[in-house]
């Protein structure tokens, strides 16, 4: 049994010297995940945005941890009493890291397809959650684009333009 | 021995396989008419994947890479991709690959329908592989014919021609006589052959092969034709005694407005938030806002028309949807010295009330504008240049550069209307914000967007559905406007500029969306 070990070894090797042959995949991602602490941002009584912490399990691989991220932010506030920021049917379909630090952020759901009926403020609120959220906790993302459905969109509800990326907005934050 | 023998062909065999799970093969020719071009490829569970920088390069484009992500530009369409993600971007679209990418040796692979959408995009042409032959072939897209939808309207003694379609394509324009033709580079389905009109400026339109001509009541009308974009409109501003046609970018020339060239305050542009299928927000009684939008706009336009003896232009005047793109191009058609749009608010956070208003925030913009700004430094660049060399992005960034010249004027605006909002409304003060609303973006004058009151207040809607507290409203505005004018001409030195004599529009021709003077 012994010798048959020393022989897999030895073949196994082999083909390892022989590898220059053989493609190497190299950026396959790695799949280690870790509970960390993340900063959510939802309305304050002010109607302005703030601040929640929360532990995730999230990948170590930063693009990997957007859409969790941003799907925990959809969820909601742990406060009920906190207004959900988003339609009750939005999804996040994906997320994308660029080279450059824009996060591509691709948003789906029936009310945000066909029409969001809501106020700018709402749309700020909601809009910006998402800036602010990526923006404080993953160091490269330093803007974000939003999609619907995977295509570029004029606003979500009539107000934020949505045909470029956005940065954060400052004045919308509560002090803390 | 027989069985060491049975268990090192199983051996042998399992790793064969596993290196076969992404196996380099021969080579495979991208046919082009200049020559034959190898592409590496890699075979990953029976499925090609092909070398990007092989590829694109011979597509005629650039593959670049940063830490995270691939960006790929064929003419002026710009792909990116990462390793570790099955979404890659093309133009503004994203693509689900079937496989993640590959990198062997440092070189990206991905499967071909990756290539396929963007050699579509940017080059209408189809790539195909027959893995008989091992060969890419390029196959230019038949073009689909085009259904345009035209509209005539006459107003303020100007006629517009728009001719709108569903995606946008190549055209070129030619007066020659009394007709304008503009000729499509790709098939027409004609919507009509031929239809007459009763305009002053406009007398016939018909449609042969790709050519639409339009035929004009006198030669020396004629006028300057530009592009809108969502949905994709060509539109003719008509009138007589203009020499000849200009065709220009959805943004004028930043020359055209600069504010030291404005005389003063002489159109002001409202806007009523929403309509149509629009409605935007809604109270908690079912009250509209697109409704109370129009209703303080209707009763502001004909105070300041009084008031300030200024032509007053509604972006809509009834129930009609109007892209916000469109709004914001009124304006500038019709030379607005001043944007005020009106909206209401919404929350629901309990209790929210108040007013507040806002003029453009370009923050998101900087960077993009500042390489603007270094691009324009290294090269002059004429207006045709522009239209040639200039991606949308930068179109964008230009759009910017112009409005940013107006933000101080916005911002002097915003607060003025806030104040008068303050002191006159009743409502709680929420004071003078900034945000990238798309509706202040393309506006090159003052522009502003107030936000009257909270829909989602029960109190507030109540408030808001009465004729009295709209005309109240309306006049709140009309003294802002009132005050910010006269500050505005004050500090241009215009203090004595003569008013304009206000003008009364012809009846338009046709029932459209578009704007009235009042």
């Amino acid at each position: 049994m012994r010798r048959f070990r020393r022989f897999f070894a030895v073949l196994f090797l082999a083909a390892a010297c022989t590898g220059r042959e053989t493609p190497q995949l190299t950026t396959r991602a790695v799949n280690r995940v870790s509970v960390r602490p993340v900063t959510l941002f939802f309305e304050t009584p002010q109607l302005l945005l703030g601040s929640e912490q929360r532990n995730l399990t999230l990948p170590e691989n930063e693009a990997g941890a957007l859409t969790p991220v941003l799907r925990e932010l959809i969820r909601g506030s742990s406060n009920a009493a906190v207004p959900r920021s988003f339609p009750p049917d939005a999804v996040v379909r994906a997320t994308y890291l660029m080279g450059d630090g824009t996060a591509i952020v691709d948003l789906g759901g029936a009310t945000l397809v066909n029409g969001w009926s809501a106020g700018s403020h709402e749309e700020l609120i909601a809009t910006f959650s998402i800036v602010h959220t990526l923006t404080a906790n993953f160091p490269s993302v330093k803007r974000v684009r939003i999609l619907v459905n995977g295509q570029a969109a004029e606003t979500l509800a009539g107000h934020v333009a949505l045909d470029r990326s956005l940065t954060p907005l400052p004045s919308l934050l509560a002090a803390r | 021995m027989k069985r060491l023998t049975v268990l090192s062909a199983f051996v042998i065999a399992a790793v064969t396989s596993i290196v076969w799970a992404a196996t380099a093969s021969a080579p495979v020719n991208l046919i082009l008419p200049s020559g034959i071009f190898p592409v590496r490829v890699v075979e990953e569970n029976g499925e090609l994947f092909f070398s990007a920088d092989d590829l694109i390069k011979g597509l005629g484009g650039t593959l670049s890479n940063s830490e995270q992500a691939y960006r790929a530009t064929v003419g002026s369409v710009e792909a990116a991709f990462g390793t570790d993600s099955k979404l890659a971007i093309v133009s503004d679209t994203m693509l689900e690959l079937s496989r993640l990418p590959v990198v062997v040796d440092g070189t990206p692979y991905l499967p071909l329908p990756f290539f396929q959408t963007l050699a579509k995009a940017a080059l209408r042409q189809a790539v195909s592989f027959t893995p008989a032959d091992r060969a890419l072939r390029l196959q230019a897209i038949a073009s689909e014919p085009i259904s345009p939808q035209v509209s005539v309207v006459n107003l303020q003694g100007m006629s517009k021609v728009v001719i709108q379609l569903a995606a946008a394509v190549d055209y070129s324009i030619a007066k020659d006589a009394a007709t304008y033709t503009i000729r499509f580079k790709a098939p027409v389905r004609a919507p009509f052959g031929e239809q007459a009109y009763d305009d002053p400026h406009v007398s016939r339109i018909l449609f042969l092969g790709s050519d639409l001509k339009i035929q004009l009541t006198a030669e020396d009308v004629a006028g300057s034709a530009y592009r809108l974009d969502n949905p994709f409109r060509i539109v003719l501003d008509l009138q007589k005694g203009v020499s000849s046609i200009q065709e220009g970018l959805v943004a004028p020339p930043r020359t055209e407005t600069q504010p030291q060239d404005l005389p003063g305050i002489r159109t002001i542009v409202i806007d009523p938030g929403h309509g149509g299928k629009d409605v935007g927000a809604t109270g908690l009684k079912g009250l509209l806002e697109k409704d109370a939008t129009l209703a303080i706009a209707q009763k502001l336009s004909p105070m300041l028309s009084r008031r300030l003896n200024v032509r007053v232009i509604l972006t809509r005047t009834g129930d009609s949807s109007v892209s916000l793109d469109e709004r914001t191009s009124i304006a500038n058609q019709y030379k607005g010295d001043l944007f005020l749009s009106i909206h209401l608010n919404a929350a629901r956070t309990k209790g929210a009330r108040g007013s507040e208003t806002y003029f453009l925030s370009l923050e998101a913009s900087d960077e993009l504008a500042r390489k603007a700004a270094e691009r324009e430094n290294r090269q002059v660049m004429g207006p045709t240049q522009i239209e040639t060399a200039t991606s949308s992005d930068l179109r964008l960034i230009l759009w910017d550069l112009a409005q940013q010249d107006y933000l101080k004027e916005s911002s002097h605006l915003a607060e003025v209307v806030q104040v008068e909002m303050d002191r006159a409304s009743g409502l709680p003060n929420r004071g003078v914000k900034q945000a990238p609303f798309k509706v202040l973006v393309g506006a090159t004058m003052p522009a502003a967007l107030v936000e009257v009151s909270f829909i989602s207040n029960e109190e507030d809607e109540a408030k808001l559905r009465t004729p009295e507290f709209q005309t109240s409203i309306a006049a709140t505005l009309a003294a802002a406007i009132e005050r910010f004018k006269k500050e505005y001409d004050a500090r241009n030195g215009l203090g004595n500029a003569p008013p304009v004599a206000a003008k009364v529009a012809p009846a338009p021709t046709s029932s459209t969306t578009a704007p009235v003077t009042q």
